[in-house]
């Protein structure tokens, strides 16, 4: 379905833009005596490089949205972070994102740009689309108002939009249109770093196709990173260099793209990837049975193990730990086993 | 602004009766400034005389004419009106959104306020206050006293909107990329806001005036100051009525009803230019 949006891989340096250590965000809440902690993010290091496209997949609830809330620094009460850190590298700047608030703040969309879930309602429907850009990227660009507004409107014509839009409300463009303006307001400062939480979500597959082309393309000439999340495998195998799978708040498998989808590793993304549907494929898929845990209330040891078929009693005790295996890296006792499964 | 003036009066008919209305009323008022003689002078002209083509609207018991009055009369009130409106719209708009996007303590705070002050009963205090000032007591006092009581289901009204407001997509996203709490608030808010803004102003003008009607038919306002309320006070006073002087007071009637028309006509059709969804749906969209 994504055929054409051709996913060659890029060459990565491997010098990092971010560095996510030990990072354990949760949900506290204590509410007339009742203390409740949901862990969404549960222990979570990874390391994006410059000039790469990082997806990060997982099913509803397994703290998709929140783990990249937690590394965008856009986190509010009750989510917060416990222990671990978020340090972005812009230029041979260290910043942190927690230790460094001011400079952080400073940072965003100059250097940090964020595409939030459901962000074809980013505009506000009240505005013009010319002020949304104003707004948001006048006063990291240091431009005088002429060149600043022709600096948008090639920028808009680069991204097959007609400069007009800037005269028009959002309720007069299409969705597609309002999705290519998010991610044209998202990139017009040209940030070394791009967030996406489900950029595609919500739009029909020929729109899909198209914004994720768009990505492809504003990431390649800029040269920029980007995080994405979508539980949308399909999106993944279409443009990420590099799949992060998480479970129940835990980076259950990382590896690149080609090796995630043809020698998965970890049983749940060999489930995840033996569900997608292909062509010519007449078997019946097979269902995995339960559903994902209570983050407030997980199962001990390996989260996965109460609906894993490999399970055996050391997974019930003890969480595996994220070790590098072949190419990439895996958390599971019997990772050398699944692909005979 | 005179194109969108002239696209409002081809298009929407309530715009422009309320236009011309409001206009007519206006001028009227603002004639006042040329009056033949001051409008605090009494006895100047033969009492009681009847609609006529050298006194228009006739004269009072007390040698006015009643067309110089009233022209004074509703210059006053409106101005009455108006300057609870402004003020009132201020408190209440600032109220409204800093409660409404920072919430916590701040909301506590100022919502305690809030509702204590729509707990007190408005003509007893401008009574009390009226009483306490006396002879200090001028209209602007008691336009600040009235802004003050006028202020406070609009605060709430307001504060609900901002409460939503607060959550959206574009809110997040402005927050995300640096914008300060007064820039969303101002920039990003407040063009959500304003067509509540036009309505509640609406309808508090509204009320100013029916307050100052109020205030000055009991005679707790200034009373040698013309004012519609002040008219029908001096009438009541000298029993016009039954007097068969109709004229007195049908005329300040007839014309604060006229103006409240036009006022709200033309807040209804504002709105439209004000809120482009609603400007869409109109189309049929």
């Amino acid at each position: 379905m994504l055929a054409a949006v051709e996913n060659k891989p890029v060459s990565v340096e491997a010098k990092p833009v971010l560095r996510v250590e030990g990072l354990k965000a949760y949900y506290q809440m204590n509410y007339f005596g009742v203390r409740r902690e949901v862990r969404a993010v549960d222990d979570v290091s990874l390391t994006i490089n410059r000039n790469e496209i990082y997806g990060i997949a997982g099913e509803s609830s397994s703290g998709k949205s929140s783990l990249i809330k937690t590394i965008a620094g856009a986190i509010t009460p009750p989510l917060r972070v416990v222990e671990g850190s978020v340090k972005f590298d812009f230029g041979g700047k260290e910043l942190d994102v927690y230790a460094q608030r001011p400079a952080m703040k400073a940072a965003r969309w100059k250097h940090l740009s964020y595409v939030m879930q459901g962000s074809m309602n980013v505009l506000n429907p009240v505005r013009k689309v010319k002020h949304a850009f104003r707004d948001f990227a006048f006063k990291h660009m240091g431009l005088s108002e002429g060149e600043f507004r022709a600096r948008v409107e090639s920028h808009l014509q680069r991204i097959g939009l007609d400069p007009r839009v800037l005269e028009s409300y959002p309720h007069q463009l299409s969705g597609g249109m309002r999705q290519r303006l998010t991610i044209g307001l998202a990139t017009v400062c040209e940030p070394e770093f791009i967030i996406a939480d489900e950029p595609t979500t919500a739009l029909d597959v020929l729109v899909q196709q198209d914004v994720l082309a768009l990505i492809k393309g504003v990431q390649q000439r800029m040269g920029s990173s980007i995080i994405f999340v979508t539980h949308d495998m399909t999106v993944h195998a279409a443009i990420a260099d590099r799949i992060g799978i998480v479970y129940a708040g835990r980076l259950v498998e990382e590896g690149s793209t080609l090796d995630v989808f043809q020698h998965p590793q970890h049983p749940y993304t060999a489930h995840l990837i033996a569900s997608l549907p292909r062509i010519g494929d007449t078997r019946k898929r097979v269902a995995l049975g339960g559903k994902p845990p209570n983050l407030a209330d997980p199962p001990s040891g390996c989260r996965f193990h109460p609906r894993c078929p490999l399970a055996v009693d050391k997974c019930k005790s003890e969480n595996p730990p994220l070790l590098a295996r072949n190419s990439g890296r895996v958390a599971c006792w019997r990772a050398g086993e699944v692909e005979a499964a | 602004m005179f194109k969108i003036l002239r696209d409002l009066l081809r298009y929407n008919i309530e715009f422009t009766i309320g236009f011309i209305l409001t206009l007519a009323i206006f001028l009227f008022a603002l004639a006042h400034f040329w009056a033949p003689m001051p409008d605090t002078a009494i006895y100047l002209l033969p009492p009681d005389m009847p609609p006529s083509a050298e006194y228009w609207f006739g004269t009072t018991s007390r040698g006015q004419d009643v067309l110089w009055q009233m022209s004074s009369a509703i210059w006053n009130t409106m101005l009455f009106g108006l300057t609870v409106t402004v003020l009132s719209r201020l408190l209440a708009v600032a109220v409204g959104m800093i409660s409404g996007y920072l919430g916590g303590k701040w909301d506590e705070f100022l919502m305690t306020i809030n509702d204590t002050m729509i707990a007190l009963p408005n003509i007893p205090i401008l009574l009390l206050v009226y009483f306490v000032m006396r002879d200090q007591m001028s209209w602007p006092i008691l336009a600040l006293t009235a802004a003050l009581l006028g202020w406070n289901y609009d605060a709430r009204l307001i504060r609900s909107v901002t409460l939503s407001l607060r959550n959206r997509e574009f809110t997040r996203h402005a927050v995300f990329a640096g914008m300060s709490v007064p820039q969303i608030l101002v920039r990003q808010h407040l063009p959500y806001v304003m067509p509540v803004i036009f309505f509640t102003a609406m309808n508090n003008l509204i009320w100013a005036i029916g307050l100052e009607v109020t205030l000055s038919v009991l005679g707790f306002s200034d009373i040698n100051r013309p004012t519609i309320g002040g008219m029908i006070y001096w009438a009541n006073q000298h029993q016009a009525i039954i007097a068969g002087i109709w004229w007195w007071i049908a005329f300040p009637i007839i014309a604060v009803v006229l103006l409240f028309l036009g006022l709200f006509l033309l807040a209804i059709s504002v709105n439209e230019y004000i809120d482009p969804r609603s400007r869409l749906s109109r189309m049929g969209a």
